[in-house]
């Protein structure tokens, strides 16, 4: 079948028939990313937190704004390119705009990863701490464990065993046989009990156990018990239930005295005084603004740890009235081991916290839109860049029989790469600079 | 539309011209936000004058909508229309204009104050 007007306008509508299509499609694209938009503008106007400004990462947001920018430039020059059957420059300009599409998700991800890696502490008083975990992540330590009752039904004991410090740790079951919790033995355990209409399995370990459970593996425990997600209780004493955060902000804003505050008691003396230090300059730097202004506190009641900063570097505000026995360097009471060692390491206790989650939609609702904008806004690169892609790869029969035709698909393909750019020129200052 | 080699080649240029403008743009966006302006509102209205520059650049030149049949901005203004009550339905919702009920506004919230 012969599709018509595939190369000529047709004559009552002035446009070949793909390019009408891509913009009716592209008409329905600007209702989809403007309710998007729209839902932006609510979240943030009814936000009962301070919406994050400079949070992401802006290098890299910079760096992918140039990149489709050059990608936009380059897929109408393959069009013009290819117009005037300069088949050559075409490729080229295909090319790089493929590989623009590929270096703009590859940074993508690395700024998903660092999101999904990156925790905030929500403290009972409401002033936050965020950072990441060391290995391993939260674990919540319990020891003494002799009992143990395991659902018939869903019980796993691969799935809690893992936690356990002791190698093949022996039970005994009710009736007083020794067994070791392998799969095939918890198996038949299982299939007995069911048998005998139990819901559950009581075992008792023979020698104590200790565990060192990861917090997401845990239904709900007490100072005696802890439930896995298995639905296995053990039984025994709690003696560790802290998360340990490698700061890298500490935020005050929700305190009326930070020096009261729990984050402020989590960061410990000699970065309390670094803190000061950095609330005196920053005093200085905006005292043009009211106290009250979100921008003011922005500056004043947070204090950002990089990679390099270090706890003594107060020392260049002696205005700040510190004591010279507070400069210890920052190394001295860190492991010198890791890459960390330059971040306070603050272990907090579960009651003083609030919440806690990564940098996911859970954190805040800002990031709920981030992640639903930038993810929609990537999928649309990707479905672009795979169009493009097979109109380079896979028409060359129409390039050789009918460039003009080919001339089309490319500009249709490239109208959609085009808003593509223009939905990431309102995406980039929205959700990392303003 | 059909066009000559030589209009195409002068296009070209224009392209290149327009991208590095965009990319000078970029900069100044960025730029501006590290600048504090009387309110935060204002940073957000220029960084949004400025983004909608870019975007009307994109639209005009990449997308050819400088010259296009009618048929197309007949389909845009529709769309046109729609989104830019989506973008006034927020205020709607702040006053609750529905109902008529004034809106007191929660001390602490960046949005504290009652509406004008």
């Amino acid at each position: 079948m012969d599709i018509p007007f595939t190369r000529k306008p047709r004559p009552d509508t002035g446009l070949y028939n793909a390019k009408l299509g891509v913009w009716l499609f592209l008409a329905s694209e600007v209702m989809l990313f403007g309710g998007l938009f729209s839902s932006y503008i609510f979240l943030r106007v009814g936000a009962d937190y301070h919406w994050p400004v400079h949070e992401l990462n802006v290098t890299l947001g910079f760096v992918n704004t140039l990149v489709l920018i050059l990608s936009s430039v380059t897929v109408v020059m393959a069009w013009a390119n290819l117009k005037m059957r300069k088949i050559g420059a075409y490729k080229v300009c295909m090319w790089i705009t493929v590989a623009s599409a590929g270096v703009f998700m590859v940074n993508k991800s690395f700024e998903y990863k660092a999101k999904f890696e990156h925790y905030g502490v929500k403290l009972k008083d409401g002033t936050i701490l965020t950072g990441h975990l060391p290995e391993g992540g939260y674990r919540i330590e319990f020891g003494d464990v002799n009992k143990l009752t395991l659902n018939s039904k869903t019980g796993d004991p691969t799935y809690f065993l893992e936690y356990t410090k002791s190698e093949n740790p022996k039970f005994k079951t009710a009736a007083g046989t020794e067994v070791e919790l392998t799969k095939s033995a918890w198996k038949e355990l299982a299939a007995e009990a069911i048998k005998a209409k139990q819901n559950s399995v009581v075992l008792t370990s023979v020698a104590p156990l200790t565990f060192a459970v990861k917090e997401s593996a845990t239904f709900t425990h007490t100072d005696s018990t802890l439930t896995f997600r298995d639905g296995t209780t053990i039984e025994g004493k709690l003696i560790n239930d802290a998360l340990t955060l490698q700061v890298d902000k500490v935020d005050v804003r929700a305190s009326d005295d930070p020096k009261k505050s729990l984050a402020w008691t989590y960061l410990g003396t000699e970065w309390q005084h670094a803190f000061d230090a950095h609330q005196e300059h920053a005093k200085e730097k905006y005292k043009s603004f009211d106290a009250k202004d979100a921008r003011y506190l922005r500056h004043v009641m947070q204090m950002e740890i990089h990679h390099s900063t270090v706890a003594e570097h107060n020392e260049a505000h002696p205005g700040a009235g510190h004591a010279a026995e507070t400069h210890a360097p920052a190394e001295g009471n860190h492991k010198a081991d890791g890459h960390s060692s330059h971040y306070p390491e603050a272990t907090i206790a579960r009651k003083d916290i609030a919440f806690w989650s990564n940098f996911t939609p859970k954190w805040n609702t800002y990031y709920g839109i981030y992640f639903i904008l930038t993810g929609l806004h990537g999928l649309h690169v990707v479905a672009g860049a795979l169009v493009l892609a097979y109109f380079l790869l896979f028409d060359t029969k129409l390039l050789r029989e009918d460039p003009d035709h080919l001339a089309n698909r490319i500009e249709v393909g490239g109208l959609f790469w085009h808003f593509v750019d223009l939905v990431w020129i309102f995406l980039f200052p929205l959700l990392y600079l303003l | 539309m059909e066009q000559s080699h030589d209009d195409l080649q002068k296009h070209v240029k224009k392209y290149v011209k327009i991208g590095i403008i965009l990319g000078v743009f970029t900069i100044i966006t960025v730029g501006l936000s590290y600048i504090e302006l009387p309110t935060h509102g204002l940073n957000i209205i220029v960084g949004m004058i400025v983004a909608t520059f870019k975007a009307a650049l994109v639209a005009l030149i990449f997308m050819h909508l400088n010259h296009e049949a009618s048929m197309i901005y007949k389909i845009l203004l529709f769309t046109t229309v729609f989104v830019m009550g989506l973008f006034v339905l927020f205020y709607l919702a702040h006053g609750d204009g529905l109902v008529f009920t004034q809106f007191d506004g929660y001390p602490g919230t960046p949005y504290g104050g009652a509406p004008h």
